[in-house]
């Protein structure tokens, strides 16, 4: 066992901290809208061009190919950089992407996987419905198979940037007659086909890039099918745990420096006199260090053992718990001003806080990553 | 960079597990709650032998020349299996008369020479320059020792016990532990070195912390093993989230403290610069884990959990004498935000 990064990889860190000094975008991301989406597609097109684009993705596909200790060495930088850890870009190059690689036909990923890595397409995410959130399998948007076509009738919600996408990855019910989850199809959906209406959800933050997605005989191409029609449960799991690997971590390693920054306003307003204040830091310390150790231990598992486990699971929950614990202890410290969402400092943490209340529901809610622990790690019954 | 052992660390874990169980089971641990002496001694002797209490010492200064890190998983399986003895303050002895320059009393520690943990009270202090001790000071596991550990987070002493006043006897809570109460009148130590030459307070907080990780992850065990044989309404009890949430938070807590302990342990063997950090975000860490984990498996136990024949209370009661060891959970945070940043 050791800590220490070999000195190619420490070469490597050099090359990326250089790269991502010189490029990374001054500019403040704008909140929302065809900006946000120019905004995200651009920086992708700067990574791609510098040769950053999918570092996690294999070396035949296009990506970078980087071993999981280069992907950390990659999110640890890009964590430092301030830059968001999700944007426009996640469904593609962390979802759809290497559900593509994956599953796909030779055509669908010549077709799709280049303008992913190049940056001229946003994919979102078709999973969730009214009626089926952590019981996804229960989902019944309808696909019936008309001709070389799927004719799609039902609605979608909670898909983030769908406003600003190109296409979908879609689960349909192809088959009602069967055990819920067999008769599923993952298909890729052309947000631009008619029959489509996307309607944006104003959150609790006051964001709006996240979306009810309405289908009104959207006739889709059977050749934009992954894998084999009804067949589409088993690939949309290999989505779910790309999902819970390395994607949050970027996350994980910002909510460090947000502690320290946080650390260092309490002290310039005099607050670390308050022994409550000074408590409530020095554990969020200590978690948030152990939150890193644990992303290391489950790096060098994930390495000998290239099938996610369900640690990914145990990280994603504490990173929820920890970051709305920390945001809120945020807006204490900024006090009354927190009231004010001003575009100023004060106002951001408070933006912040507000947005935290995502981090146990998004991704499968707190409830459910504890099932998974209980039911994968402990072999409890289900 | 890798955080898992590798197969000679994995042969280290499972010999020291196979021992504790072969030697010192948890029946064998009960008997000795009313025997004259804790330990067991023949167990203490083939720990002796195994090398246990040199595994960190440089092999220049007769040790196995092991790291930290080494240590951590054994301790880790004493605080699992709740072995009773100061193994902990024994291993760290040898590493103060080794450091401190007395080589005999390094190398009769390192046979097994039993040397107590002393826990300052909260007036009584040791003198960073020299090492000596003054005000009252508790004993753990005294018996048959002449000597008593005393570190701070500057200096590490040896002290003679017989140069302690008013010593006296006192029920533990737990009973696997033996306690008892002195009086130093500024007493010099035997031997003493300072954490500039070996930082023996940070070793001890993360062997500590190993081993209230280890006692985090057996309470786990008990829990998610009979959340799923105890049968009520004629289904087990684990199919109920009232049940199955809280294992699934003993097994983040777990988790979390064993990861940060070994990036503790690593931290102090590479030299960082962030290893008193990290040492002590792990103590803080692996003492919640193992309290909480302790007291919710007493809570999924019923009433099992309260009665002294089910061994969940000797963990607990054990968690919170470990959780004093090198530092409170109190003490550790108002150090810890006084520290850099982690690097």
């Amino acid at each position: 066992m050791d800590l220490a990064f070999s000195a190619e990889d420490d070469e490597f860190r050099d090359e990326v901290r250089t790269w991502l000094a010189e490029n990374t975008p001054s500019e403040r991301r704008p909140r929302e809208g065809q900006a946000m989406r120019d905004y995200d597609l651009a920086w992708q097109r700067l990574q791609y061009d510098g040769g950053w684009a999918g570092i996690s993705w294999p070396v035949e596909f296009g990506g970078r190919g980087l071993a999981l200790t280069q992907q950390l060495i990659w999110f640890e930088e890009y964590a430092r950089t301030g830059m968001r850890g999700i944007d426009a870009r996640f469904v593609g190059l962390s979802h759809a992407g290497p559900t593509l690689i994956a599953r796909a036909t030779e055509e669908q990923r010549a077709f799709h996987l280049p303008k992913i890595l190049r940056g001229d397409v946003v994919w979102c995410q078709g999973f969730s419905e009214p009626e089926a959130g952590s019981d996804l399998a229960s989902l019944r948007t309808r696909a019936v198979v008309d001709g070389d076509e799927l004719v799609v009738t039902g609605q979608k919600i909670w898909t983030s940037f769908a406003d600003v996408a190109d296409y979908q990855e879609l689960l349909v019910r192809t088959d009602t007659e069967v055990p819920k989850h067999k008769g599923i199809t993952w298909v890729i959906c052309d947000m631009r086909s008619p029959g489509i209406d996307v309607r944006p959800i104003k959150t609790m933050e006051g964001g709006t890039d996240f979306c009810e997605v309405f289908y009104d005989e959207v006739r889709i191409p059977l050749a934009n099918v992954v894998g084999v029609i009804d067949n589409g449960w088993s690939v949309a799991m290999s989505t779910l745990s790309f999902e819970r690997g390395t994607a949050f971590t970027v996350d994980q390693v910002q909510l460090s420096s947000t502690v320290e920054r946080l650390i260092e306003i309490a002290r310039q307003r005099g607050l670390l006199d308050d022994d409550e204040i000074v408590r409530a830091f020095a554990q969020a310390r200590a978690d948030v260090a152990a939150l890193r150790a644990l992303t290391y231990v489950g790096i060098s598992r994930n390495r000998r053992a290239p099938v996610p486990g369900p640690e990914g699971s145990i990280i994603k929950l504490h990173w929820a718990d920890l970051s709305k614990r920390i945001a809120r202890l945020a807006v204490e410290i900024v006090g009354p001003r927190s009231l004010a969402l001003t575009d100023d400092d004060d106002g951001r943490w408070a933006d912040r806080y507000l947005a935290s209340f995502a981090h146990s529901i998004g991704g499968g809610t707190s409830e459910i990553q504890r099932n998974i622990i209980a039911e994968r790690v402990l072999a409890l019954p289900r | 960079m890798d955080l898992l052992p590798s197969s000679e660390q994995e042969e280290i874990i499972s010999s020291a597990a196979q021992f504790l169980a072969a030697t010192v089971p948890m029946l064998r641990t009960r008997e000795l709650i009313d025997a004259p002496s804790n330990v067991d001694a023949k167990a203490w002797s083939s720990a002796a032998e195994l090398g246990w209490f040199a595994l960190g010492l440089p092999e220049d200064a007769a040790g196995v020349g092991c790291g930290l890190a080494d240590e951590t998983l054994v301790f880790r399986e004493i605080g699992r299996a709740l072995a009773s003895g100061p193994f902990l303050s024994t291993t760290l002895a040898a590493r103060v008369a080794a450091f401190g320059g007395d080589a005999e009393l390094a190398a009769a520690a390192a046979r097994g020479q039993r040397v107590a943990l002393g826990l300052l009270g909260a007036d009584a202090s040791i003198d960073s320059a020299s090492g000596a001790i003054d005000g009252d000071v508790q004993l753990v596991d005294a018996v048959d020792a002449d000597l008593v550990l005393v570190a701070g987070p500057d200096v590490a002493s040896l002290v003679a016990v017989g140069d302690l006043e008013g010593v006296e006897s006192v029920e533990c809570i737990d009973p696997t532990t033996r306690l008892s109460r002195a009086t130093a009148s500024r007493v010099r130590p035997v031997v003493s070195v300072s954490a500039d030459v070996d930082p023996v307070y940070r070793r001890g907080v993360v062997l500590a912390a190993a081993s209230l990780t280890g006692i985090a992850e057996a309470t786990r065990d008990i829990s998610a093993a009979h959340a799923a044989s105890r049968f009520q309404f004629d289904r087990p009890i684990g199919v109920n989230q009232a049940i199955k949430h809280p294992c699934a938070d003993m097994a983040v807590r777990a988790e979390l403290a064993w990861a940060q302990t070994l990036f503790a342990a690593l931290a102090t063997d590479e030299r960082r610069q962030d290893a008193e950090f990290h040492a002590i975000g792990a103590k803080v860490v692996a003492a919640d884990a193992a309290e909480r984990n302790a007291a919710a498996t007493i809570q999924v136990l019923g009433g099992m959990g309260f009665t002294f024949e089910h061994d969940a209370n000797l963990y607990i009661k054990r968690a919170h004498v470990l959780a004093h060891a090198f530092g409170d959970t109190r003490d550790a945070l108002s150090r810890l935000i006084r520290l850099p940043a982690a690097v």
